[in-house]
């Protein structure tokens, strides 16, 4: 009897040693999401992940130039590679659930959501101007995704409140394009107040101050456009590189470069390599080749340096831009060129000449590049213009929309020059309309 | 009642002294004549009994007119009638029969009085089959359990499904547990395709596997008993004679399937006329046959005018392998120890080019009685596979997608891969890049019983399981898409679990009739998990393949995880009169993976039988030798999700080198078990001297609070949350019918017959909506996942366009018109992924000194979708060879075929649609056996206690009409139910001598 009771003390002992604290494991990789909210420096790393997020390979790190490309090209260019999702944006007949486009969509509301979450909790960081700097790069971040959203599917979901609870009810009705423009427009003049006039890779003031001046041309402000280019043109620093491929393929944001998002050999991807170049230079061969009808943009001028900006790929002979040569090169969002651009359109429709005569602006452009200066303009020789020194950026399909400029067949307002809904948001979104056509 | 239970007490104790008593010996001998020590020999329907001794020897004093029972473990139990005999010699034959004992967790049963349904499957049905993965060998034994390998690469990952898939988002293997040990199942692999972490187990190690297949059984299991339970028990010595066996077998395998793809004058003649098509239809490719005519010339280095290519790409990818294997091991015991070890080595080249798998296995398990009241046992096995792997399915170069590749194209040119092939050729990486996968584990556990009071033992056990992996990849600068002089990757995980049982069992028998059992006990198990990966690049040739030579290091990981189990477990089982069967089981199992205010869950399970065979009126029938009725009632809960999935959470990224943090995981604070409740209804039965013998079942497990990944809005910046919704039905019959066809001294046919009807219904969503994961959707009143697509109507004979059914809904029915837009077209519910019915037969034959086994195994209801058959059976939509059925392709007005227009680039018929879904239904010849055991002249000559020689295929035959590679083989990179470009299985033929000293 006496064995039973010691053994029986042994066994409660042993159950003894199994006790709840055992159970307490905590995350080594992660924190809460209140910790996450509650601490200025950890507001701070939101705000770096959300550049993160803005640079990962669906949007800005550029499959947003590479849909923008191929939707607003017919002969120019052409698609050879094997991904049936950017063939289908290059053919127009694109399905709802093309993971290109939803991708666009999924991160484009993570970059969103997340600014949200700075923007809401911004009152933690307790010193002014580093609070105004966060907010103000946190609501540049929010407005550059709104814009390629409204631009790309027309009036989307508002959403400027961060959700942390994902119990609540999400569904969420499309507010209209000018209600996402409104937004837009108020996020980027805030921002322009808030930063400061430079901030290493960052936004700062000139980039919101320039992703402003794309907004109202997209809008046909021309002279709210004026202004915007012609303030960072003025008061940036930024001026045009020396040369037309200097303003490419850097390692490091180079002088012409307002705003780029950051791609080293440790972090970020540029994704225009991966389609745009040849396997040796870390694409997967070219899949997007240029065709004759591009260089018929150049007439008859073969010494525009742009007109050579090319090469053949060894792996499928066809002719790629130069523009994506270095696999780690950041990917450009706002360049110089493109605000003398705006500005000289905008001179030349409202009849001004605020810095420079529209003329003598787009010649000063082409001067980089040894092209014959232009003896007059019209809306498409300054269209014609954009082609040649912009293609591959990201804007053709904008502008095609901007200026009412059939694309191919499709005149501009087709429905499907407009991206479909992702199909999991239409499943997932009892509240949510899909655009017509799809 | 006291008196008379008394009276009652002291009325037996007398009649058995009343009874005259008598002496019987004998010996117990195993099927080839080896005696058996430890034997048990009890006189039936008393606690009276013995064990056989050193060399098989008994002696029992019973009383006149009793009967013997004779068992052994892994062997079936004789019961004799002792009459007039006083020397009673007996054979017992390994067996599945009714008697045997199992394996049920923290102690055995034997399996005529269990309550619970447990199948088993010991050693002789997996020696012989030739497949690396253990779990390859039992496929079709078991009713109702469905093993496949995910597809044909050797360390591909395992798909062990008991009675369907009970849970949607959480995991769905079974809980295996190897002598105890709750053994490590993570997917490890970082190459996105799965592999199997079992494939370290060795199957000539394994004495039995015993499936927990009711939730009464797996209760003892708790929170990880849902999906059932696997028990693996390796063998031991017994005591006597050393044994000392080899065995070796080399096998030849080739892949079970081809496909018919075209040729090289098929595809010129298709891609000319698509691009006729093309530019006929939108207007693209401007040139029309030109455009295609210069691809052509790149594909084939300028000669497809003069035909000099025309490669079989298939053959490039699906080669010939081999599988070899040797096996010693040596086992043997005193009366106090016992020993058992064994070695052993196996190398498979698998039939995707550039797959190979080897690996050493070794096991020693001793055990020692210090005292009759105290022992302690050791088993402890280690392995090493080393594993040349493949990219995942979803890559283009992984081989099989080299059936992509044109026919035009040469494999290489001047010796060296060809580079200029339509996708990536992958004998580029095939040749100047690896990707090495090394598994080193230790499996070990310690363990003392002590028996306090003869009834009453106390076990205490520590184990231990250590699974370490390292990755090394390396790809060369002419590997494709290499751009940075080379590219490497090492990684390095470590992951131990270890366990620290203690347990109470208490076994009596009061009074003869009542025979009771209770087990209490608690164990703790806590699981670590660190993983660290280094990736370069920039080497300085490719002769330097290991990262210090990297002189760009462009990442580096290192990350740490754990979880944790504290469980107080107790099971209780009486029998009376071995008639009336009971148990009850209760498990209180506490886990770190679950918020506080959910961390504890309490599993409780109930079962009864009644063995009518043994009641009066049925006791001396002649035509039903045994029935038993039984039905069991569980809870058991699913745990297999992330180990802090309950939590909102914030990780660690950085951009441009500078820290930062980013949402990674939604919260929910409620999140808990997902419990399982399941009933079985189960009748076992032996009739005509038990040549027949059977059992029906019905289950029906019901699964609640569903861990489950609800889509979210993407537009609400998150893509999932995991919570406890939704509701989940399986229910079936299985049947097992074992036949004695023929019993003669040298001449026995044994057949082994089952079968699983498993009917999966998703029971209650979310408010009732479905939950649409791309090709699949969850629908409350249809089967899991099942298939949701636009519905394929043929082609549009006047144009050539591929046709849809529209399938709008229209006062309660589907419009059957037809549209000639793939996106008019509403999606419908088209099919099952998971099989409904499924079965095993197995036929054994003894003649002479031949034996033969040949298992069929089948399943019906399920589909697959092919996801690359609108790359490779798309009328020529890109330069993707394709499969001859669309030489059949729309050409003419009035054309009828399923088979539309060939338009290269404008996607006509390549939607995802019901095109590419196929039945799977299938009836493979899994495994036929012809053995020859040599005769006793030779084995005396050889000095040989046994020899056999035999010869062993494995998925000899199919027949399916499933037109893809291989009815069981799925995609191992994402997507439920779907193939794409994923190998077939090996079919293998070996060769095989084993003997025995």
């Amino acid at each position: 009897m006496r064995k039973i009771t010691e053994t029986l003390i042994i066994f409660i002992c042993v159950i003894l040693f199994s006790c709840d604290q055992k159970l307490d494991i905590e995350p080594a990789q992660s924190i809460s999401v209140d910790k996450a909210l509650s601490e200025e420096n950890t507001i701070k790393n939101i705000l770096i992940g959300t550049y993160e997020e803005a640079g990962q390979s669906a949007s800005f790190g550029g499959r947003n130039h590479v849909i923008s490309d191929l939707l607003g090209a017919s002969e120019q260019i052409s698609w050879e590679g094997t991904f049936l999702e950017p063939r289908q944006i290059f053919t127009k007949n694109i399905l709802v659930d093309n993971s290109f486009v939803e991708g666009l969509w999924q991160n484009s509301y993570e970059v969103i959501n997340q600014a949200n979450l700075v923007i809401d909790n911004i009152s933690v960081i307790n010193q002014t101007t580093e609070s105004n700097r966060v907010e103000g790069e946190a609501k540049f971040l929010r407005a550059l995704a709104y814009f390629d959203l409204v631009r790309h599917f027309g009036g989307v979901p508002l959403r400027i409140e961060g959700i942390v609870d994902y119990s609540s009810d999400l569904n969420i009705q499309r507010s209209s394009e000018e209600e996402i423009y409104n937004q837009i427009i108020s996020d980027l003049n805030d921002s322009y107040n808030l930063l400061p006039p430079s901030n290493d890779f960052f936004a700062d003031k000139y980039a919101a101050k320039a992703l402003l001046a794309r907004v109202y041309l997209q809008r046909s402000e021309y002279s709210n456009a004026l202004d915007a280019a012609h303030d960072v043109i003025v008061n940036s620093g930024h001026e045009l590189a020396d040369t037309f491929a200097g303003a490419f393929n850097n390692d490091v944001d180079g002088v012409e470069d307002i705003f780029a998002f950051q791609v080293t050999s440790q972090g970020g991807t540029n994704q225009c390599i991966i389609f745009y170049a040849s396997q040796s230079n870390g694409g997967r061969q070219g899949d997007i080749t240029l065709q004759p009808a591009y260089f018929e943009l150049f007439g008859d001028d073969l010494n525009d340096a742009r007109y050579s900006f090319n090469y053949v790929s060894p792996d499928n002979g066809g002719t790629l831009t130069s523009k994506f040569t270095n696999q780690y090169g950041n990917v450009p969002v706002l360049r110089m060129a493109e605000m003398h651009l705006i500005r000289a359109e905008s001179n030349f429709r409202l009849s001004s000449s605020e810095g420079m005569t529209p003329l003598s602006e787009i010649n000063t452009l082409r001067a980089r590049s040894n092209a014959k200066p232009l003896s007059e303009l019209s809306i498409d020789i300054i269209f014609n213009e954009r082609q040649l020194e912009l293609a591959f950026e990201g804007h053709l399909i904008h502008d095609h929309k901007r200026l009412g400029k059939n694309v191919g067949s499709l005149q501009s307002n087709d429905p499907k020059l407009l991206l479909p809904i992702p199909q999991s948001e239409m499943d997932s979104n009892s509240e949510m309309a899909q655009n017509p056509g799809y | 009642m006291k008196k008379i239970f008394l009276s009652f007490s002291f009325i037996i104790f007398f009649i058995t002294i009343l009874v005259g008593q008598k002496t019987v010996t004998g010996v117990v001998v195993d099927e080839i004549g080896i005696p058996l020590p430890g034997a048990s020999v009890v006189e039936v329907g008393t606690t009276n009994g013995v064990s056989t001794d050193f060399d098989g020897n008994y002696t029992i004093d019973i009383g006149e007119n009793s009967s013997l029972e004779f068992s052994f473990v892994g062997y079936g139990s004789t019961i004799i009638l002792v009459g007039e005999q006083d020397k009673i010699d007996v054979t017992l034959n390994p067996s599945n029969e009714l008697a045997e004992v199992v394996v049920v967790g923290y102690g055995s049963q034997k399996k005529v009085t269990l309550t619970d349904n447990v199948a088993r499957v010991t050693s002789e049905d997996l020696s012989d089959v030739p497949t690396p993965n253990l779990f390859n060998a039992i496929t079709g034994r078991v009713a109702g359990v469905q093993i496949n390998q995910t597809n044909g690469k050797v360390e591909a990952g395992l798909n062990f499904r008991i009675r369907g898939q009970s849970s949607i988002s959480a995991g769905s293997d079974p809980l295996y547990v190897l002598d105890g040990v709750p053994l490590i199942n993570d997917n490890e692999s970082s190459n996105g395709a799965p592999t199997n972490p079992l494939i370290t187990l060795n199957p000539s190690e394994i004495e039995s596997i015993d499936i927990l297949k009711d939730a009464s059984a797996a209760s003892i299991y708790g929170s990880r008993g849902a999906n059932g339970v696997v028990i693996i028990t390796t063998k031991k010595g017994r005591s006597g004679e050393a044994s000392f066996n080899v065995n070796f077998s080399n096998g030849f395998s080739s892949p079970a399937k081809t496909r018919d793809w075209m040729n090289a004058d098929e595809y010129i003649e298709i891609f000319t006329e698509a691009a006729e098509n093309g530019l006929a239809y939108g207007g693209w490719p401007g040139n029309g046959a030109a455009y295609v005519e210069a691809r052509f010339d790149r594909y084939s280095d300028y000669t497809w005018q003069e035909g000099a290519y025309d490669t079989d790409w298939e053959k490039m990818a699906l080669v010939d392998g081999y599988t070899r294997d040797a096996d010693i091991s040596m086992s043997g015991g005193s009366d106090k120890t016992n020993y058992y070890f064994s070695v052993s080595y196996n190398d498979t080249k698998g039939i995707v080019r550039g797959n190979e798998l080897t690996k050493i296995n070794a096991r020693t398990n001793i055990s020692h009685n210090f005292s009759d009241k105290f022992s302690l046992s050791m088993n402890l096995g280690f392995n090493r596979s080393k594993i040349d792997r493949i990219a995942n399915d979803n890559a283009f170069v992984t081989p099989l997608q080299a059936i992509a590749q044109a026919p035009i194209s040469p494999a290489f040119l001047d010796g060296e891969p060809f580079s200029n092939t339509v996708y990536p050729n992958f004998l580029l990486e095939d040749k100047y890049g690896f990707f090495n996968t090394i598994i080193r584990r230790a499996t070990g556990k310690i363990s003392g019983d002590y028996k306090i009071i003869p009834n009453l033992k106390f076990t205490s056990s520590f184990a231990f399981d250590s699974y370490a992996q390292t990755e090394d990849q390396f790809r060369g600068s002419k590997t494709p898409f290499q751009s940075t002089n080379g590219e490497g990757t090492a990684t390095n995980v470590q992951t131990e679990n270890y366990i620290f049982s203690n347990y109470l069992t208490y076994d009596k028998n009061f009074n003869e009739d009542h025979v009771l059992n209770a087990v209490l006990g608690t164990e703790y198990n806590e699981s670590n998990r660190r993983f660290t990966s280094v990736q370069g690049e920039q080497f300085p040739t490719d002769d330097f393949q290991t990262l210090s030579s990297a002189a760009e290091i462009t990442s580096g990981s290192g990350n740490a995880t754990a979880y944790s189990f504290v469980s107080y477990f107790s099971r209780l089982t009486y029998s009376f009169k071995n008639k009336y069967l009971l148990k009850l089981g209760l498990r209180y199992d506490g886990s770190s993976r679950f918020g506080k205010n959910a961390q504890y869950g309490t599993f409780p399970s109930f079962s009864a039988g009644w063995i009518l065979s043994e009641e009066s009126f049925l006791k001396d029938n002649d035509v039903i030798n045994f029935l038993k009725f039984r039905a069991s009632w569980g809870q058991v809960g699913n745990a297999e999700i992330g180990n802090f999935a309950s939590r909102g959470l914030f990780g660690g990224v950085s951009y441009n080198q500078r820290p930062g943090i980013a949402p990674i995981q939604a919260e929910n604070a409620q999140l808990s078990w997902e419990s399982s409740a399941q009933t079985d209804i189960s009748l076992q039965f032996g009739i005509l001297e038990n040549k027949i013998s059977g059992e029906i079942t019905y289950y029906n497990k019901d699964t609640d609070n569903l861990l489950f990944d609800q889509p979210l809005p993407l537009s609400s910046g998150a893509s999932s949350i995991t919570k406890n919704i939704g509701r989940l039905k399986n229910s079936g019959f299985e049947f097992l019918l074992d036949t004695k066809n023929i019993t003669k001294e040298d001449f026995n046919w044994k057949t082994s017959f089952n079968i699983g009807i498993n009917t999966s219904e998703v029971v209650t969503l979310p408010g009732g909506n479905d939950v649409i994961n791309s090709r699949n959707i969850l629908r409350e009143g249809e089967a899991l996942y099942s298939f949701y697509l636009p519905e394929y109507a043929g082609v549009d004979s006047q144009n050539g366009d591929a046709l849809y059914y529209v399938n709008t809904e229209e006062n309660g029915t589907l419009n059957k018109s037809t549209t000639n837009e793939y996106t008019d077209a509403e999606r419908i519910v088209a099919g099952n992924p998971l099989p409904e019915f499924i079965f095993g037969f197995t036929n054994t034959l003894n003649y002479k000194n031949f034996d033969f086994t040949m298992i069929f195994q089948g399943e019906f209801g399920a589909s697959i979708y092919n996801s690359a058959g609108r790359f490779q059976s798309a009328n020529g939509d890109w330069f993707d060879n394709q499969t001859k059925d669309q030489l059949n392709r729309w050409q003419n007005p009035g054309d009828e075929t399923d088979v539309p227009q060939a338009r290269l680039g404008w996607s006509n018929g390549t939607g995802h649609s019901t095109r590419y879904l196929e039945d799977a239904d299938f009836i493979r010849l899994r495994n036929l056996t012809i053995g020859y055991n040599f005769p006793g002249k030779i084995n005396e000559r050889l000095k040989l206690k046994n020899g056999r020689v035999y010869l062993s295929g494995f998925n000899l035959l199919t027949f399916t009409n499933y037109s893809g590679y291989d009815p069981e083989s799925r995609t191992d990179a994402g997507g439920i139910g779907q193939v794409f470009y994923s190998a077939p299985s090996a079919r293998t033929i070996s060769i095989g001598l084993n003997l025995g000293f």
